[in-house]
């Protein structure tokens, strides 16, 4: 007799096309410069894949993008960016400004609308007017100006100390004071390091390596960079606008 | 839908409840007395599960009656909201728990001060200067929070509790028709026509 | 729903020189309606003992109660003060007897222990719904905005602070991380325990 139990209920497949790879991203920007920082830990569930993927890209020598969530989407998505600010340079003889990069984002992103890219995005840089920026993005393109944005596994532990020590949340100036607007690029290297030795102390999914990018403006010395272990200077053009790269170990716990 | 309101004010405490009694869709009775004088001192509103509330309230009623008997001194407001809340949190873990909802409002004669306490099904228990249930809370709390002074005269205190109740009516979609309203202060209980 | 964030609510406590701290803010809600602004759910249990019972409201009071109880018949029959280390354990022992259908709250303890040399070591502890104890050296977290305390707490603190700065410290941390967690806010109180008084202050925070 033939086998019909299979036939008994309407058997459901379903194919998840996503997954979700861990890890944290971070921009804060300054008064003329941005600082945009990532882990370099790619997981899935409790397996570690690799101990060093990059999630933080420079785009432009005044632009750098960082991608957190589903991976393969995120280094495709950045693959594509990539790809359409090549075309802009072919047609135009020059870098796309930063505030036209975060606008090419949110359409690239809602043109996804209906099969997104499991990702969020932060973008960093400067500006043409030659003040630092830094633009977060929801997966679908929702997106919005501020002076610093976390993202990721980690969003909920580094944010709250980031509104606390960018924003001076709950703080109070002293008699006759006011709260920077800006901070220092050496006050602002030394939160983010903060930040991601204790979100690699405490979330399972943050960890291995840390890669920090800081654009400098037009002309702005290195003041904050000097002295700072391991800078690595990654500027392709001569335009002005300078990139580097800082490199760090964390915890592999 | 069940709704009951309760606040404060100078030397008082005014509970009121709707006073529909419904079974699904339909309205079986429209003159269903909500709220039970447990002492001479002391208003007790419910709602909920039907069946099991009226079961709880005569419940506490009677118990609290029998403290009374026994000691010739009635319960305080805080011991009578600790011993409803033990009743219902016990009942909370047993095989049929009660599902009801309480505001518990009482005059101390003892400090002479007015205390009303927000009780729900789970045993949870806090004191307020005013209080809600149901989805009457939605609209009344905010209006609460704007309007309520623990100084007011009962007059006043009857004017932030129309407003409540003019809301619910105004914005609830099945919104019921009549609120009993009783007060609570140190002549005792009694019932007050809006 | 979860029945652990029914109610929210948040507790931390922390380790300084000499001295510990412990704070909670002050919420309750149902769900994402507020009920109080003034719920307290941290308690003494001695002059230099605390405990915070974030979680469910109706079991704050219960467990409470359960503890008053069982602390009272331990001082009367030892007729002395329970030390923090023997309150953990007894915390412990309340919870697990309620294994398989436990109190939803998740306790943190704050005091300072007798050394036998007759000066005060800090303490604090926490454990999970079902008793699971964790000794901390640094501090504890719990509650609805835990995994924002965590992060803050990870970068604000560190060893041997004295009792204004560890005031200052703990209640940074609580504000700033309860003011990004929906179920948790609505104003504060941070005890500072020393060997010789407690201050207890409360905080004002954000209304949303």
């Amino acid at each position: 007799m033939p086998d019909t139990t299979s036939l008994d209920h309407p058997a459901q497949r379903a194919f998840n096309p996503y997954t979700e790879n861990g890890g944290t991203i971070l921009a804060i920007a300054g008064a003329d410069f941005s600082v945009i920082a990532g882990d370099t830990r790619q997981s899935e569930g409790y397996s570690i894949q690799t101990r060093y993927a990059p999630k933080v890209f420079q785009l432009t020598d005044r632009a750098v993008l960082a991608v957190n969530g589903f991976a393969a989407d995120g280094n495709m998505f950045v693959k594509k960016v990539k790809q359409r600010l090549e075309w802009y340079r072919h047609a135009h003889s020059k870098d796309m400004p930063l505030r036209a990069i975060a606008r090419l984002i949110q359409t690239m992103l809602y043109g996804r609308r209906f099969f997104p890219y499991y990702v969020y995005n932060i973008l960093g840089g400067i500006e043409e007017d030659g003040t630092g920026a830094v633009y977060s993005f929801d997966p679908v393109g929702s997106y919005e100006r501020e002076a610093c944005r976390a993202a990721g596994a980690a969003q909920s532990l580094v944010q709250p100390f980031l509104d606390n020590q960018i924003y001076f949340k709950n703080q109070r100036p002293a008699h006759n004071t006011s709260h920077p607007v800006h901070l220092p690029l050496a006050t602002v290297l030394s939160i983010v390091i903060d930040s991601f030795t204790g979100a690699t102390e405490r979330h399972i999914e943050v960890g291995d390596g840390l890669e920090i990018y800081v654009v400098l403006a037009k002309g702005r010395g290195l003041h904050g960079l000097e002295g700072v272990r391991g800078v690595q200077e990654l500027t392709a053009t001569d335009d002005g606008e300078r990139v580097f790269v800082v490199r760090r170990e964390l915890k592999k716990d | 839908m069940e709704t009951s309101f309760a606040l404060t004010g100078k030397g008082y405490v005014i509970i009121a409840a709707d006073t529909t009694a419904a079974r699904s869709i339909v309205k079986m009775k429209v003159d269903e007395d909500k709220i039970k004088e447990l002492s001479s001192h002391l208003l007790m509103s419910y709602s909920g599960e039907p069946g099991d509330t009226i079961q709880f309230a005569e419940y506490v009623e009677r118990n609290i009656r029998l403290y009374q008997i026994r000691n010739l001194y009635p319960l305080r407001p805080a011991a009578a909201a600790a011993w409803i809340r033990r009743s219902l949190a016990e009942s909370l873990r047993s095989r049929h728990p009660y599902s009801v909802n309480l505001l518990l409002g009482g005059y101390d004669i003892a400090d002479h001060k007015p205390n009303l306490y927000w009780i729900d099904y789970l045993g949870t228990v806090v004191e307020l200067p005013f209080a809600a249930h149901g989805y009457g809370s939605y609209f009344a709390l905010s209006l609460l929070d704007r309007y309520h002074n623990p100084e007011a005269s009962l007059e006043e205190g009857l004017a932030t509790l129309k407003r409540c109740i003019e809301e619910v009516a105004k914005r609830l979609i099945v919104s019921p028709d009549r609120f009993k309203v009783k007060v609570v202060d140190k002549d005792g209980t009694r019932e007050v026509e809006l | 729903m979860s029945v652990m964030e029914y109610n929210g609510g948040s507790v931390i406590a922390m380790v300084g020189k000499d001295c510990v701290a412990i704070a909670s803010d002050l919420r309750l809600g149902n769900q994402a309606l507020g009920i109080t602004s003034n719920f307290q759910r941290v308690f003494p249990v001695t002059n230099r003992l605390y405990i915070g019972l974030p979680g469910l409201g109706t079991d704050v009071t219960t467990l409470r109660e359960r503890f008053r109880y069982r602390v009272n018949m331990y001082t009367i029959k030892e007729e002395r003060d329970i030390q923090p280390e023997t309150f953990a354990h007894l915390v412990s022992s309340t919870l697990y007897e309620h294994r398989f259908g436990p109190y939803f709250i998740e306790p943190v303890i704050a005091g300072l222990s007798k050394a036998p040399s007759g000066g005060f070591k800090p303490f604090i502890a926490a454990t999970d719904l079902i008793g699971c104890l964790n000794f901390a050296k640094d501090f504890v977290v719990a509650g609805t905005a835990s995994a924002k305390l965590f992060g803050v707490a990870e970068g604000l603190w560190e060893p041997d602070l004295e009792p204004e700065d560890l005031f200052e410290t703990i209640s940074q941390t609580l504000l700033n991380a309860v003011d990004r967690d929906a179920f948790s806010g609505w104003g504060a109180v941070v005890h500072v325990i020393t060997k010789d008084q407690v201050v207890t202050r409360t905080l004002k925070g954000r209304m949303d």
